[in-house]
């Protein structure tokens, strides 16, 4: 018996109009631990059973004033009192009267003079059912709650499948077979449902790259759900569009489905790149004429001009290209940002990425008094070489910015993980990792800057922007860049004193190629 | 023989720096023209030896002039983009173009008329 309950078997109501019996059924309850309630009338008996409802009633047939069938009976009409279980007593043994007992509603019949363990056992057996069906009715109860309230769930889903915006499709996950698909999707893809509905994935004319599909079914496996992965689709009528699918597990019908929810972002897609395309050429157009024009007048040719004059003009010229860099580091960062940007991965050998790189920023240690030390390693990366040269350079002229004249900066590659894992590790840890670092002597970075400098406009010394030209998102650009390779960018003080910055990028990345930029410009 | 130069830009500035920088810096004839339309007109009467074309315009684009310079009587003259967009990042855009090669803007017009002659291998 769990706690709180009460300290007895049952409450039993006892009716007889013999005081003799009822003492007797009385005690005999009691020693066996019944609660056990005694009246000698019947009606005293249907009061008694209305105000407090017994587990079970035992009750004499052969009363004066009410017999016992007709107590049942009015027992039996009344809601609160119904469910109780009637057990008749009496000396009559005749079969009728049983018939006539088990008429009226009783459950049982026990006839005088009894024997004490009968009456008991069926006491217990008759108590024992009722709890039985009561528990049945509870179950019952709950069960069509929760029928209910299946239904009302399947009811939403289906409306918000049926009505989604979003093309909505469910497929098999074994074979990639439609089971069910909403009116978005038939008016995104352009076909009807009877051109979809059991047809495999690859079986439509949709275009899909199939073994990206299934790079993303095992990620799926993995992970239960896939958020905002982009692919590219064709519609029935060739039309190409991008989409942002986000896919989730589901059972249906007792089979694993993919329930796949797509988001059309190819018009936003072409605005993007509209928009940038026309603030580029909107802000560097006027730059174009206002560089030329001083460029021209610091010639001399149009006029002799003053030292100062001279001065005037190269900073002019100056300013004037630090904000050509600007606008270009901007859209630069914006594209990635936005996906406009797409990588073109291709086999590229590191250390001709590191000689050009060198190429590019000798001129300016040079100017600066820094030796450049590259140490590369003989590998082959699949990436888009622009913009690992991109992120090169940019680090390369971050540590050449950062370094005193006579000083030396190093360009290492190393095939083994880094001495120093990074701060949070997020790369597949399985992946073969390519190492690369960018070491200065210059006087490093904080500590507790070593997060920030890859933040837009986070520089160490907000007078760094001004004193060495830098725009502020070079660092940005290469986690932007790192990241889009699906690497990872952290710096870190060097033991000797001095900034390192490390990258770790995948060997083995298979990065899709997704669809050559459309050029407005 | 001094060389002879077709500007295509609608901005009248760009056209006038561009000018007088590569007048500065050469003995080159410089022409220019403000829309497609007009270089079209002009390439056709008087065959320069390079057409420096900007990409945006309004009307008929780069693209689209380039489309009709390269299917006339003027295909043979070489062609040098001019655009606002070109960085690194996007280089292979312009692959598939039948030009001489693709500027960046901003450019300098002092050191224009250098790398026109390297482009276009004139010594």
């Amino acid at each position: 018996m769990t706690a709180g309950a009460p300290p007895y078997r049952a409450d039993v109501l006892a009716i007889d109009d013999t005081p003799e019996n009822l003492q007797l059924l009385s005690q005999l309850l009691t020693e066996r631990h019944y609660k056990v309630r005694s009246v000698t009338k019947g009606r005293t008996a249907l009061r008694a059973a209305q105000a407090a409802p017994p587990d079970l009633i035992l009750l004499d047939i052969n009363m004066p004033e009410m017999g016992g069938y007709e107590v049942c009976e009015r027992l039996k009409a009344d809601d609160i009192t119904r469910e109780i279980p009637v057990i008749f007593i009496s000396a009559l043994g005749e079969t009728l009267d049983k018939v006539r007992a088990f008429e009226v509603g009783g459950v049982d019949f026990v006839t005088k003079p009894f024997q004490v363990e009968e009456v008991m056992a069926r006491i217990e057996t008759h108590l024992q059912l009722c709890r039985l069906r009561q528990q049945l009715q509870a179950q019952n109860v709950r069960l069509q709650q929760e029928i209910r309230d299946r239904k009302r769930a399947q009811e939403t889903f289906t409306k918000a499948f049926r009505s989604s915006p979003s093309p909505i499709a469910i497929t098999t996950l074994e074979s990639g077979r439609f089971l069910e698909v909403n009116a978005s999707f038939l008016a995104l893809s352009g076909y009807t449902r009877p051109e979809v509905i059991g047809f495999r994935l690859d079986e439509l004319a949709l275009g899909l790259d199939m073994n990206r599909y299934h790079q993303g079914r095992a990620q799926l496996e993995q992970a239960g759900v896939l958020h905002n992965w982009e692919f590219e689709l064709f519609t029935k009528a060739g039309e190409r569009r991008t989409v942002l699918l986000s896919v989730e597990n589901i059972e249906l019908e007792g089979q694993p489905c993919a329930l796949a929810i797509a988001n059309d972002i190819t018009e936003r897609k072409r605005l993007e790149n509209e928009f940038i395309s026309l603030v580029s050429h909107e802000l560097k157009t006027p730059m174009n004429s206002m560089i030329g024009a001083l460029d021209l007048l610091g010639t001399g040719q149009l006029g002799p001009l003053t030292d100062q004059g001279q001065q005037m003009i190269a900073m002019a010229i100056n300013n004037a290209e630090r904000l050509v860099r600007l606008v270009n580091d901007i859209l630069d960062l914006e594209r990635m940002k936005s996906g406009t940007l797409t990588l073109h991965p291709q086999d590229c050998c590191l250390s001709d990425l590191f000689k050009q790189a060198v190429t590019v920023m000798q001129p300016m240690a040079q100017e600066a008094d820094i030796s450049l030390v590259v140490e590369p390693v003989a590998v082959t990366l699949h990436v888009d070489g622009d913009r690992i040269q991109q992120l090169l350079t940019n680090l390369l002229s971050n540590a050449i910015k950062f370094s005193s004249p006579g000083g030396t900066v190093w360009l290492s590659a190393s095939l083994n993980a880094p001495a120093t894992p990074p701060p949070s590790s997020t790369l597949y840890p399985s992946t073969p990792t390519l190492h690369i670092t960018v070491r200065d002597q210059g006087r490093g970075i904080p500590p507790e800057k070593l997060d920030l400098v890859f933040d837009r406009f986070q520089q160490v010394d907000a007078s760094d922007a001004r004193a060495k030209g830098g725009t502020g998102l070079g660092l940005s650009i290469c986690r932007q860049i790192v990241q889009q390779h699906q690497g990872q960018i952290w710096a870190a003080r060097a033991p000797e004193g001095g900034s390192i910055f490390h990258v770790l990028l995948p060997l083995t990345t298979d990065m899709t190629d997704v669809i050559d930029e459309v050029v407005h410009d | 023989m001094t060389k002879c130069i077709l500007i295509v830009d609608d901005e009248a500035d760009v056209r006038e720096v561009t000018k007088l920088g590569l007048e500065m810096s050469t003995d080159w004839q410089i022409l220019t023209a403000a829309s497609g339309a007009d270089a079209i007109a002009i390439a056709t009467q008087e065959h320069p030896d390079a057409i420096l074309l900007d990409m945006m315009m309004p009307d008929m684009d780069g693209r689209a002039t380039l489309k009709r310079l390269k299917a006339d009587t003027t295909q043979a003259i070489p062609i040098i983009l001019v655009t606002a967009k070109a960085h690194s990042s996007n280089q292979q855009d312009f692959d598939s173009l039948d030009v001489a090669a693709v500027l960046a803007k901003p450019f300098r017009p002092l050191k224009l008329a250098a790398e026109i002659s390297r482009i276009l291998d004139w010594s």
